[in-house]
């Protein structure tokens, strides 16, 4: 296990220093990847071993110096000036690969900012997550009075909250998304039994709301897929389940809409497994996860070169699937009501699992009730929409960004897809982006019109509905006019928030004649 | 009487240069801290401010405030009409209806007087108040002149974003669309070369590239430019000049329409 997961690692720490130029340093792998520092160091090692002179190596070299005042001293080099400060130590001094980088940075500072911005998205998390930040757990020193808790593996909450993305670029979508796959990789093997048994859990709670067979096939045909699937690195599940999701991140890259389908299935299981608590929206979770999983694997798969002709692909499918045009809104509140930990866990793993079985389970959802087409079709272009969103997002440079619904929008959506019928033709899906105080791009799709109208008490279909937010609550099953916004989806086109319609500013309304 | 002897004339040629395109007709405030301008592009959305201190000239007399309006392409004919290395002198009479451009070569052996009809401008002068800017992004004059021109060839408007990261520069158009990321960059030998990015909160705005490229006529000013960014605020990109002045570009962003995007 160790083994093949070193050369996941390694493979993914080519792309990330030589497609992202990313700085690598074992801090950060260490907490990306849930390894121990000492592994992480090694696996720099092996990496700057392999790739000799292809990249740039800052070597962090520790030991007693030569000069009169001995100290220890801990001092990071670069590779060509190496030889040379280890000569200024005594003896021996370690030689440790502190980071590897495409080029050496010209502001020094470079060098800790991914580690620094995953550093403070741990501290982020909410105080009741026990990171591997907090407790310490991966630090080379350590004190019998720390209580470490390196099993517990579920503490990683960032896949649940989309918000809690941070920083910049490419670390940040390590350090947030990139997290429920290797959490699931990790703890998977501590707690594949564990994890069983959730998912069973998951759905007998499903039963509840009424979605059991669907869960059941979600379920059924994933795993199915899952064997079928070529695994390059399978040789454990947790691999298996690794290697599945990056199947379909490159198989994505191939067939834009093939793909652009599965990934939002992994959603959907995922949904199933959320529906369990009651006062949650199935789409909420749904979008939540199109969006992480999207993303993620977008970030993950090291394919983002490729990535760029897909998404223009997909948003394309979009405007074909004009007659379903619904959209699924993600709710942010989502993460909060996160269920247990365990539960999590699982949703990530079996999120990453079903990554490709969408089309089974569609074929499946539908034949489960009068019901679920309409729904299911609505689903459909509602993934497109949002896989679309998300790569648009994906596309500014900063992946970071996160889809922003307001939780009355979702109620909107929601109803809409359990409604197929249009009612209100006055309703409109406006894309918002704005920077927020992070500097991330947020494009929030709001649904702009007379809320009452549309409202319409009730609607049996699902459960859904009901599981809605607090807000939203009571069942209501809101119409949407999908035909409304067919009209306005063919004649809108996706290109986002470049094509807005803008209007100049006069400096007038801004400065007063004196 | 107003007698303001400007060594370096082609400080003013050059000043001349960077705002004619914007402003047709001008007036110049003259006051004894120095020799001002204020105004605003035709259709209101640009504001060009001027200030050459009274302590850049080598000579400066100003008796009595007073504002002279001029037709900018009219001024600008004549001081093509000095060398780059002549002195140019700028007298007037109170109440008088006309300036006068004296040019001296550098040798002393050649002396021009251009005298121009004033014209009177019912120009409104804008308040503009100190504000606090969320981001302020330093950089190469050459550099931001060299985007705005490529972004123009691509999409009529830009988005200027500036992050912790750096500020992106992002046009969209029919044939495609172009994003120019520039990372804040101290560390090179020359100051003037490094992009600095001051920035206390995440800026993202919209401006008609025509302008931006118009106001990049002042190039030669400076080296360096620095862009003034808040949100709800118009920009403000502003020249130095060295150790005189300054020349701001102020520009009100494009405000995005409620009902801009209606994607499905």
């Amino acid at each position: 296990m160790a083994q093949t997961q070193a050369l996941t690692f390694i493979n993914e720490i080519q792309s990330l220093v030589s497609d992202k130029l990313q700085v690598v340093s074992y801090k950060w792998l260490s907490r990306n990847y849930m390894v121990s520092s000492d592994e992480a160091k090694r696996v720099l090692q092996e990496f700057v071993q392999k790739n000799e002179g292809e990249l740039e190596v800052v070597y962090a070299l520790s030991g007693w110096l030569k000069s009169n005042d001995r100290s220890y001293h801990v001092r990071l080099v670069t590779g060509p000036k190496l030889a040379e400060a280890q000569k200024e130590f005594d003896g021996d001094c370690s030689v440790q690969v502190y980071s590897v980088q495409a080029s050496i940075p010209k502001d020094p500072a470079l060098l800790w900012n991914a580690e620094f911005i995953q550093a403070e998205e741990l501290f982020k998390q909410p105080s009741s997550d026990d990171n591997c930040l907090r407790d310490n757990r991966f630090c080379g020193i350590s004190n019998s009075f720390v209580r470490r808790n390196v099993d517990a593996s579920t503490v990683f909450s960032a896949a649940p909250q989309p918000k809690s993305a941070v920083g910049e670029g490419p670390t940040k979508i390590n350090a947030v998304q990139q997290s429920p796959k290797n959490i699931a990789r990790d703890s998977i093997d501590k707690a594949d039994t564990k994890r069983q048994n959730v998912i069973k859990e998951v759905k007998s709670e499903s039963n509840g709301t009424g979605n059991t067979v669907v869960l059941d096939n979600i379920n059924k045909p994933t795993a199915a897929k899952e064997k079928a699937l070529p695994l390059p690195t399978g040789k454990k599940k947790v691999q298996v389940d690794k290697s599945g999701s990056a199947a379909g991140g490159s198989l994505t890259s191939f067939w834009g809409r093939a793909s652009a389908k599965p990934k939002p299935s992994t959603t959907s299981v995922e949904n199933s497994s959320t529906v369990s608590n009651p006062a949650e929206s199935t789409e909420d979770a749904q979008t939540a996860c199109v969006e992480e999983c999207d993303s993620g694997n977008d970030d993950n798969q090291n394919v983002s070169l490729r990535r760029s002709s897909n998404r223009k692909r997909r948003v394309v499918f979009d405007f074909s699937d004009e007659d379903e045009d619904v959209v699924n809104l993600a709710s942010p509140d989502l993460p909060n009501k996160q269920l247990s930990q365990d539960s999590r866990q699982n949703d990530k793993s079996t999120s990453e699992k079903t990554t490709l079985n969408f089309d089974l389970q569609e074929e499946n959802k539908s034949g489960v009730k009068e019901e679920k087409p309409t729904d299911q079709k609505a689903h459909l272009p509602l993934r497109e929409n949002l896989s679309a969103i998300s790569k648009c997002t994906n596309t500014e440079k900063s992946s970071s960004e996160k889809l922003h619904i307001c939780a009355p929008d979702v109620r909107v959506n929601k109803d809409s897809v359990n409604n197929a019928p249009p009612c209100s033709p006055k309703r409109r899906k406006v894309m918002k982006t704005r920077i927020d105080e992070r500097g991330r791009e947020v494009i929030e799709v709001v649904w702009e019109g007379e809320e009452t109208v549309v409202k319409k008490p009730d609607k049996v279909t699902t459960k859904k509905a009901d599981s809605h937010t607090n807000a939203v609550n009571s069942a209501q099953a809101t119409k949407k006019p999908p035909a409304n916004s067919n009209a306005k989806n063919g004649k809108g086109g996706n290109k986002k928030a470049g094509n807005k319609d803008t209007k100049q500013g006069n400096i007038l309304s801004f400065f007063k004649r004196a | 009487m107003l007698e303001l002897r400007l060594v370096q004339g082609s400080l003013l040629k050059k000043v001349l240069e960077s705002i004619k395109e914007l402003v047709n007709d001008a007036n110049f405030d003259c006051s004894s801290t120095g020799f001002s301008l204020q105004a605003m592009d035709s259709s209101h959305v640009a504001l060009v401010a001027l200030l050459l201190r009274s302590e850049g000239f080598e000579h400066y007399r100003c008796d009595r405030n007073m504002s002279m309006g001029m037709n900018l392409n009219n001024m600008a004919k004549m001081l093509k009409c000095a060398g780059n290395d002549d002195i140019i002198t700028i007298k007037a009479d109170d109440g008088g209806d006309t300036v006068t451009f004296m040019f001296e070569s550098p040798t002393q052996d050649k002396i021009s007087d251009f005298e121009m009809k004033l014209m009177d401008i019912d120009s409104e002068h804008l308040g503009i108040p100190e504000a606090e800017y969320h981001a302020i992004v330093k950089m190469p004059s050459s550099e931001f002149a060299r985007i705005c021109r490529d972004l123009s060839s691509i999409g009529d408007t830009v988005v200027i974003s500036v992050t912790k990261e750096g500020v992106k520069f992002s046009t969209r158009g029919d044939i495609g669309s172009a994003n120019i990321v520039c990372r804040q960059n101290t560390s090179v030998d020359k100051p003037e070369e490094s992009t600095v990015i001051d920035m206390n909160e995440p800026v993202s705005l919209t401006f008609a590239l025509r302008y931006m490229n118009s106001f990049t006529k002042a190039t030669p000013l400076s080296n360096t430019v620095s862009i003034s960014l808040s949100n709800e605020l118009p920009v403000v990109v502003e020249y130095k000049i060295a150790e005189m002045g300054y020349v701001r570009f102020y520009l009100a962003p494009k405000i995005e329409e409620e009902e801009e995007d209606t994607k499905p």
